[in-house]
């Protein structure tokens, strides 16, 4: 029997009544990653070696009955935008090929004490920065469904190694969509906390007021688990949030909101279907369905298109090659910064920094970064108000399918509008998850996206839980090429 | 004047790091301070209430809902290419400080009062910049300690003035317990913004920036050689362009660093990774409650004990001993400008002569009293307290007693000075005639027979006054 796609409850159950070592899952799943790995190419880097020995400890462990919690044993993927010290953290950059990390982020020093394994570092779009890990300065990663399209991304590593089973869970750094665009790719449940919740010391930073990490699992209790593991005050983030009381949504006959601006132009049929399906579960669950208009939406890429590259073009300044990193040669220092960054940063990261750069200018920052200020302020506002109507908002999470390697890279625009769904979420702050309920037309995974206020992010996974329930969805993706 | 004062708090200002003195390159560092992936700034408390204290004494408006904002420019020794500061919204505005120059009171206006971090330190090698250096050497142990940025309004008038403000920003620090303010150390660094216009003129002329000044003489210096290249060139009809010049040490000239640092854009915007800075009601009353005496209200203190404008900013910049052996001792002896002269002159300079930087423990505001008073009274001669006092500050004795044992006490006594004078008289009568004969300087020889006669002991005006009583 298969295990790499069981619960984390329930393989910690299997784990207790000693009918599963964690030696043995972890031999499973990297034999999965040798298995599926030539062909998706999620994991950038895998920790064999030493993780035989951490395996072994961990046995040990569940032998003598001191396991450290419920993820103990569990082997998780990184994406390599977070430090784990020791490892390399190259952001699938050139620029950061041969970096070391010294440190731990935050989250892997909380999951570490769990004795959670990391099977590795997985790929993403350079610095985070695009939706299909086409961006990847070592390569795409191919989608387990069809590895002719795209594993969604920035996470689109941390997706894929999820649906093909060489990781139990993953992590992911969402900033525009970039944990739920490429789980509904894939076809797994990714989760973006409410902004401040999870630390973000040691993520490399792309667009600080957005950035967040989250979960990319199995199944929604997963995602409950591995954020509750991770939540919390750090003393090493000021934006981190201590635990405020807030009003929660209701858990039954629930209002929930269809946002009338994502059921429309530039979203295709099947996920509006999808949408409309789901919608239909929850009212015969006994909740109300409303469609509310939220305007500002439609807004949305066009104010983080101003705010992610503006902080962007400050966060990258560090990486010219002066301290750490790659550097290349030049007859100054200055030179020798321009050169560096020359050829460290591929073509999209520059483009969002020269953007960004130009949005802050003098002169400039009043027409542009100025007024997505604003603009953000009003959107939050937009939303506050209709959550005093609604207690969830339901959307799809992607306009479409996963598409095709090389069919929106020509069409810059296009690409962008595939965060059309999920921005939202970064720009106001709340929490938002993405669970697979269904397949296109294509016989590939779709998913709604729901969303709750800032600070209800346990309650949101309960609701999720719910309906992940009645939803049913157990199609799993057939890797071509698939021996195991 | 812009003057950047660096904290001394034990941490760096957004890190854990201490702030420790090493010749070690490269020491303290962590994450955060080298601008490492994934790393995170918070706040330093402390640093906050120090610039809060700052910003306070200085009569500034405080912000109460700031934030940091993060100034872009690219160099080798800041860590992220970007220094967090603030920009609109500093912690202070709208202040003044007092300060004395030439004798005179006099009010220097302040801008604004923010807080930032510190850069790494450049060495370049084979050159003194960077364009053309063979290789730089670069030490982070600074990047990241606590810097308050004070800027003044332009409306300083000579460099005395700037001088005395400087003089006075680093006694306020000092006072506040907020800095070392040890200029030799870059505690304390100031570059200076000058501009020269026409006597009829209303608008300011164009503003050229000094750095590079390491002392108060440098400034002042600097201040001048400036003050007279504009006027120079205004006087030729020649423009003046808005530019940073470097002020060299030995050559005392200003020499072009770079022009159009006005156009520098640094793209600021407010830093997403720093909650906004909200200063609470508590949180100021706190700092207010626990405000020390301020130099300005030491100065008071001193010129309401006597002492003149001049004076009491004098003691007031003096090492803290000095000002606090003032107040006891003047306390006893009800003379304010004696005493001042006593440790401000015999007492500094006998230390200093032995190179000492205070006086030994033993001595007491009574013993200095004692001598002051011994001298005053005429009980000793002004020599003879020079000698006491320098035989105190080698070891502990009674002023009054060594003055007794080593035979200083003058003769005061009329009648006893009286005899020896007549006895003098009648010893010299062919001198009292060349007197008589208009050879009055010869009165000061009568008057030395007369010490001789007492071994010393007689108080010379005394014998001089009794002598020409007896004369005519």
């Amino acid at each position: 029997m298969n295990h790499y796609k069981l619960s984390i409850s329930e393989i910690n159950k299997l784990f207790k009544d000693k009918k599963l070592k964690p030696s043995e899952l972890y031999s499973e799943v990297f034999e999965r990653a040798a298995n599926t790995e030539s062909i998706i190419h999620g994991h950038l880097t895998l920790f064999q070696d030493e993780n035989i020995k951490k395996a072994a400890d961990a046995d040990k462990r569940y032998e003598n009955g001191t396991e450290l919690g419920i993820l103990d044993g569990i082997p998780i993927a990184i994406k390599d935008n977070i430090n784990i010290a020791g490892y390399a953290t190259t952001c699938s950059s050139q620029m950061l090929s041969n970096y070391i990390s010294p440190y731990d982020a935050t989250v892997i020093t909380k999951l570490k004490d769990e004795g959670v394994m990391f099977t590795g570092k997985t790929n993403l779009d350079e610095f985070a920065m695009g939706s299909s890990t086409e961006n990847s300065a070592f390569g795409p990663t191919k989608n387990p469904w069809d590895p002719s399209r795209v594993p969604g991304g920035s996470s689109g590593g941390s997706a894929a190694v999820v649906s093909a089973g060489s990781a139990i869970a993953s992590l992911g750094s969402d900033t525009g969509g970039s944990i739920r665009q490429p789980a509904s790719f894939c076809g797994v449940v990714g989760f973006k906390p409410t902004y401040g919740t999870v630390s973000r010391f040691g993520l490399v930073a792309f667009a600080s007021s957005l950035d967040q990490i989250g979960p990319i699992t199995n199944n929604v209790e997963d995602s409950k688990i591995l954020f509750n593991s991770m939540k919390g005050f750090d003393p090493f983030d000021a934006t981190s949030g201590k635990e405020s009381k807030t009003k929660q949504p209701k858990l039954k006959n629930a209002k929930i909101g269809i946002i009338k601006e994502l059921m429309e132009d530039g979203i295709s049929e099947d996920a509006k279907l999808e949408v409309q399906k789901v919608a239909k579960l929850l009212e015969s669950q006994g909740h109300e369905i409303v469609e509310v208009s939220l305007p500002l939406t439609k807004m949305s890429i066009s104010i983080y298109y101003l705010i992610a590259p503006a902080e962007c073009s400050a966060n990258l300044s560090r990486f010219d090659g002066v301290r750490y990193g790659n550097r290349v040669a030049g007859n100054t220092s200055y030179e020798m910064m321009e050169n560096t960054r020359a050829e460290g940063f591929g073509p999209e990261v520059k483009k969002r920094i020269l953007l960004g750069t130009y949005a802050l200018s003098a002169g400039y920052y009043d027409a542009f970064y100025g007024q997505a200020l604003k603009a953000r302020a009003m959107m939050k506002k937009e939303f506050t108000e209709t959550y005093k109507e609604v207690d969830y908002l339901i959307s799809p999470t992607t306009p479409s399918d996963p598409f095709k390697f090389g069919e929106k890279s020509d069409n810059q625009l296009e690409m962008y509008m595939s965060d059309l769904c999920t921005i939202p979420a970064n720009l106001v702050g709340m929490p938002a998850i993405s669970i697979p309920t269904g397949l296109s037309s294509n016989g590939l995974p779709l998913s709604v996206q729901i969303m709750s206020p800032a600070n209800t992010d346990n309650t949101l996974l309960e609701f999720s839980q719910k309906l992940e329930s009645v939803v049913s969805f157990t199609s799993l993706p057939e890797i071509k090429g698939d021996v195991s | 004047m812009e003057t950047h004062v660096e904290l001394k708090t034990n941490s760096k200002m957004f890190c854990r790091c201490n702030v420790v003195e090493t010749d070690k390159p490269n020491e303290n560092l962590c994450p955060t301070c080298l601008g490492l992936p994934g790393s995170l700034p918070v706040p330093n408390k402390r640093a906050i209430e120090f610039i809060t204290l700052l910003a306070l004494s200085t009569k500034c408006q405080i912000t109460t809902d700031g934030m940091f904002h993060r100034k872009n420019y690219f160099y080798p020794d800041l860590p992220k290419n970007y220094q967090i500061s603030q920009f609109d919204l500093p912690v202070g505005t709208e202040g003044s400080l007092e300060i004395v120059v030439n004798g005179e009171f006099s009010t220097v206006e302040i801008e604004r009062v923010h807080m930032e971090e510190d850069t790494g330190k450049s060495t370049h090698i084979g050159s003194g910049r960077i364009d053309s250096a063979t290789s730089t050497h670069l030490d982070f142990n600074r990047a990241g300690i606590p810097l308050v940025e004070v800027v003044t309004k332009p409306l300083i008038k000579s460099s005395k003035e700037a001088v005395s403000y400087i003089e006075e920003l680093r006694q306020l620090v000092i006072d506040l317990d907020i800095s070392e303010g040890k200029l030799e150390k870059g505690n304390l660094r100031f570059d200076a913004n000058i501009s020269v216009a026409y006597e009829n003129d209303d608008e300011l002329g164009t503003k050229v920036e000094i750095k590079n000044m390491n002392s108060l003489r440098s400034l002042e210096k600097a201040i001048e050689y400036e003050i007279s290249r504009q006027t120079k060139m205004l006087n030729n009809n020649e423009t003046i362009i808005q530019e940073t010049r470097h002020w060299d040490e030995k050559k005392e000239v200003t020499s072009s660093m770079r022009s159009k640092e006005g156009s520098a854009d640094y793209r600021y915007f407010s830093d997403p990774d720093i909650p906004n800075m909200i200063l609470s009601e508590d949180f100021i009353d706190k700092i207010k409650n626990n405000m020390p005496v301020l130099p300005s209200e030491k100065r008071n203190t001193f010129i309401n004990s006597g002492l003149s404008i001049e004076e009491a900013n004098s003691i007031g910049k003096s090492p803290k001993w000095m000002g606090e052996l003032y107040k006891s001792v003047s306390d006893i002896t009800n003379d304010s400008k004696t005493t001042f002269n006593w440790i401000t002159g015999e007492l500094q300079g006998q230390l200093r002569k032995l190179g000492e930087t205070s006086p030994p423990e033993w001595m007491t505001a009574e013993q200095l009293a004692e001598i002051i008073s011994l001298v005053k009274n005429d009980k000793i001669s002004f020599t003879s307290g020079k000698e006491i006092l320098a035989e105190l500050i080698e070891e502990k004795i009674n002023p009054e007693e060594y003055a007794i044992s080593n035979k200083l006490i003058q003769e005061n006594d009329t009648e006893e000075i009286s005899k020896m004078v007549k006895e003098i008289i009648k010893e010299n009568s062919e001198v009292l005639e060349r007197i008589a004969n208009g050879e009055e300087k010869l009165i000061g020889f009568l008057v030395g027979q007369v010490i001789k006669l007492s071994n010393g002991k007689v108080n010379p005006s005394v014998a001089k006054e009794l002598l020409l009583k007896e004369i005519k």
